[in-house]
């Protein structure tokens, strides 16, 4: 895996995506996206920002290859694995939440001896000691909350897809959750980190792409971008 | 993470679907009292009610009607229960396909894999009761993983085939229902063959079901082998049906998470 600093290991070129509006036969068309392009680059955290409705989760379901684009093109010039953040994917209500942890994580990616090898780590993370073979149905949401983070956080895919949520659970667990993922923002991970809170793509991203209607408006350093997107915002409301 | 190549990642995804069947397994028995026994309780019921109106209230002439009912009834409830189920898995798992890639194949499989589980349970059932009621086993057993198998195939192509088709026409589940009550009738569950004029015998054998079933009846019942030709027929045909099917699925691997509902 040597990646040189300064070419893109996953590219987006004028993506499009189309949705049908309703079911029927002739459901109208509605784009979602229309013109996206976008460079990813080996360590770095790239920000979308946009408002309600931009199509900025449309644009990580197409980065995770949920969804292909219907016009311009996806590169992913390593075929590194891209994944969501998706907390409690596939949980099952009567499994225990051992099961469960090797279930989600399976759904993530992981052979099952990776799922079990991560497993210690990821109890010790939840903090749910002996709970974790009791059926999450017996669970607190916030016990659910808390192993569905733990599952997503030591799975750990090469490129991070992030939308919104940092942390969760209760006040306590809220902010250890969120700092150890802030901290893998940070640190050399890839990550895409979708919001659409200025303050918080400030602190985490070292680029930005702003969206609007499904077409990218301007892309490049934080700073800059936040003050025009910042710019529109108000003229907007006036 | 590492590359995959393709063997690594058709193992990686089958370990998952077997891991999957049996957590289903494992919460649907968790899920109740009874747990695992009402896999057995279930379709007990329900065969005894069938008994209750076809062997008991109205009197057929065919000798040893219950097993010859019970065989029957076992061979198309595994059908009937994994195309069914099959082919709303795909809907089914919206949520999941929206958060996460994986191939749409799987969601199918996992449904045919937990109800062939299940019928397994029941099999034994069967076999226990007939051994009881004096029909031991014969040479004939050995055939009846090739009639299992081809009636496996049959499954697997018609419930990835319909797994294909319903999320774009979810419609089309309550015809499927309707069809497969009108050719149970057909199947030849309740009478033999040779109980319809011999015209029709044409139109009967088209439901690869009634070969399946009769062929079933002969190797438990009659100690007879069964109709080669026609299993060969049938294997061959769902082969290709299991193969068009998931090139169907895997056509619109990327639409599938797109269909709004």
């Amino acid at each position: 895996m040597t990646t040189h600093i300064d070419s893109p290991i996953l590219s987006l070129r004028n993506v499009g995506l189309c949705y049908k509006r309703k079911r029927s036969l002739f459901g109208e068309p509605f784009w979602a996206l229309k013109d996206v392009s976008l460079d990813l680059h080996h360590g770095e955290t790239l920000g979308i920002i946009g408002r309600n409705g931009a199509g900025k989760s449309t644009l990580l379901q197409i980065i995770a290859g949920i969804i292909k684009p219907d016009t311009g093109k996806l590169i992913n010039y390593h075929s590194y694995h891209a994944s969501l953040l998706a907390l409690q994917l596939g949980f099952v209500h009567y499994l225990t939440g051992r099961e469960n942890a090797i279930l989600s994580a399976m759904f993530m990616g992981l052979r099952k001896h990776e799922a079990l090898e991560k497993l210690d780590e990821i109890i010790a993370f939840s903090e749910l000691g002996d709970f974790i073979d009791q059926p999450i149905i017996t669970y607190s949401s916030g016990m659910v909350a808390r192993l569905g983070f733990s599952v997503v956080f030591q799975v750990d895919p090469d490129i991070f897809l992030i939308d919104e949520i940092l942390g969760v659970g209760d006040a306590e667990f809220l902010y250890k959750s969120t700092v150890a993922m802030q901290e893998k923002i940070l640190s050399n991970k890839t990550v895409v980190f979708v919001s659409h809170q200025a303050q918080l793509i400030q602190t985490l991203c070292n680029r930005v792409i702003w969206i609007e209607n499904g077409v990218t408006q301007a892309e490049g350093d934080t700073q800059e971008i936040l003050e025009q997107y910042e710019h529109h915002l108000k003229i907007h409301h006036q | 993470m590492k590359q995959e190549n393709t063997w690594q990642m058709i193992a990686r995804y089958t370990e998952l679907v077997f891991y999957k069947t049996y957590a289903d397994l494992r919460a649907e028995s968790a899920r109740t009292y009874l747990g695992i026994l009402w896999w057995i309780f279930e379709p007990t019921m329900y065969m005894a009610i069938f008994y209750v109106v076809f062997g008991v209230a109205m009197q057929q002439g065919t000798p040893n009607f219950v097993q010859f009912l019970l065989i029957g009834l076992t061979a198309w409830q595994w059908m009937k229960s994994s195309v069914s189920h099959g082919s709303e898995s795909i809907l089914m798992y919206r949520p999941l396909m929206q958060q996460a890639h994986l191939p749409k194949v799987l969601f199918p499989s996992i449904l045919i894999l937990t109800d062939t589980t299940k019928f397994l349970f029941i099999l034994i059932i069967l076999l226990a009761y007939l051994w009881i009621t004096g029909f031991p086993v014969t040479q004939s057993y050995l055939v009846l993983p090739l009639v299992l198998g081809v009636e496996f195939l049959f499954i697997l192509a018609l419930t990835y085939f319909f797994a294909a088709i319903v999320p774009f026409l979810p419609d089309l589940r309550f015809v499927i229902e309707n069809v497969f009550q009108a050719v149970f009738f057909g199947s030849g569950i309740f009478f033999s063959v040779v109980s319809i004029p011999e015209q029709y015998h044409f139109y009967f054998y088209l439901n690869p079901m009634a070969t399946l079933i009769e062929d079933l009846r002969n190797v438990l019942m009659y100690n007879t082998m069964p109709d080669f030709q026609a299993l060969a027929i049938i294997g061959f045909g769902s082969l290709i049906g299991i193969i068009g099917s998931i090139l169907l699925i895997s056509r619109f691997e990327y639409t599938y998470p797109k269909i709004t509902v």
